[in-house]
């Protein structure tokens, strides 16, 4: 065989392994039979944690037309249950409960 | 694709690429001093395609290793690259490669200096290609990710097997008969 044909040979062997081994290492990205396991690299320390949502005792709702104290309830004060990132405020409400 | 999953591929593609065209560079260099590939081409046309073979795995290893350096999980340095059994999770694995490239860059650049070399002492350092191809080989078995894929394992055992076989008698019997 000339020299070519033995280069040829060559060359088409290697690019077939490589085209191959390329298929073969995209369709099966991770081998947990594999001998070497790198260490995973540190996790990043956890984010702080978002405040838990703590029930918010408020004054009752009862009442308070017109700046009236509140009234003593049998019932006690509902609990209100803020969502994390709503603060309560120390404005004075917007709406009214009418009581008949 | 993502880069780091592209060098993971790529590392694993060109490992075995690069082993294979060694394999092939292997195999002319002993068929050279022997007569087993008789029966394929003359001796010279071997010589053409044990030079040739430098110009397939240079650059299948050299992606190899620049695949490696680039992919994040495999933690590879470049200190590495050129110092042996420094790697923590796969020193011998990892260090038998380091070993061979290194061993490879000897051979390679003394056969390209060869004319301005003593022949004796470069025949002896040419010889140490078989401990090259040994840690390679090793090298593979230890650290291959597809190693134990049948077909992967199959070739890579078989090409070992024979030129094991080829060498040792070259070793022990001088040049083969045909």
């Amino acid at each position: 065989m000339p020299a070519w044909g033995l280069k040829l040979g060559s060359l088409l062997t290697t690019v077939l392994v490589l085209a191959g081994s390329y298929g073969y290492a995209s369709a099966h990205i991770k081998n947990p039979d594999a001998p070497l396991q790198p260490p995973v690299a540190d996790k990043p320390p956890p984010a702080a944690a978002p405040a838990a949502a703590t029930p918010t005792p408020i004054a009752s709702l009862v009442g308070t037309r017109r700046g009236n104290p509140p009234r003593s309830s049998a019932t006690p004060a509902p609990i209100l249950n803020l969502q994390p990132g709503v603060q309560a405020t120390a404005l004075p409400a917007v709406t009214f409960t009418h009581v008949s | 694709m993502d880069p780091q999953l592209f060098f993971w591929i790529a590392a694993r593609a060109t490992g075995l690429a690069a082993y294979v065209a060694l394999c092939i560079a292997v195999l002319s260099g002993i068929a050279l001093r022997t007569s087993v590939l008789d029966w394929l081409a003359k001796n010279r046309a071997m010589r053409a395609l044990h030079d040739w073979t430098t110009w397939l795995w240079i650059p299948l290893g050299a992606f190899h290793v620049l695949a490696l350096l680039l992919d994040k999980t495999a933690q590879i340095a470049l200190v590495d690259v050129l110092v042996p059994f420094r790697v923590d999770y796969g020193p011998l694995a990892i260090g038998l490669g380091t070993l061979s490239l290194d061993l490879l860059a000897i051979i390679t650049i003394t056969s390209w200096l060869r004319r301005r070399m003593n022949d004796e002492l470069w025949r002896w350092i040419h010889r140490t290609s078989y401990v090259m191809f040994v840690a390679l080989f090793l090298h593979a078995f230890l650290s291959g990710t597809d190693f134990n894929a049948p077909l992967v394992s199959a070739l890579s055992w078989s090409t070992a097997g024979g030129i094991a076989l080829l060498g040792v008698s070259r070793m022990v019997l001088g040049r083969l008969p045909e």
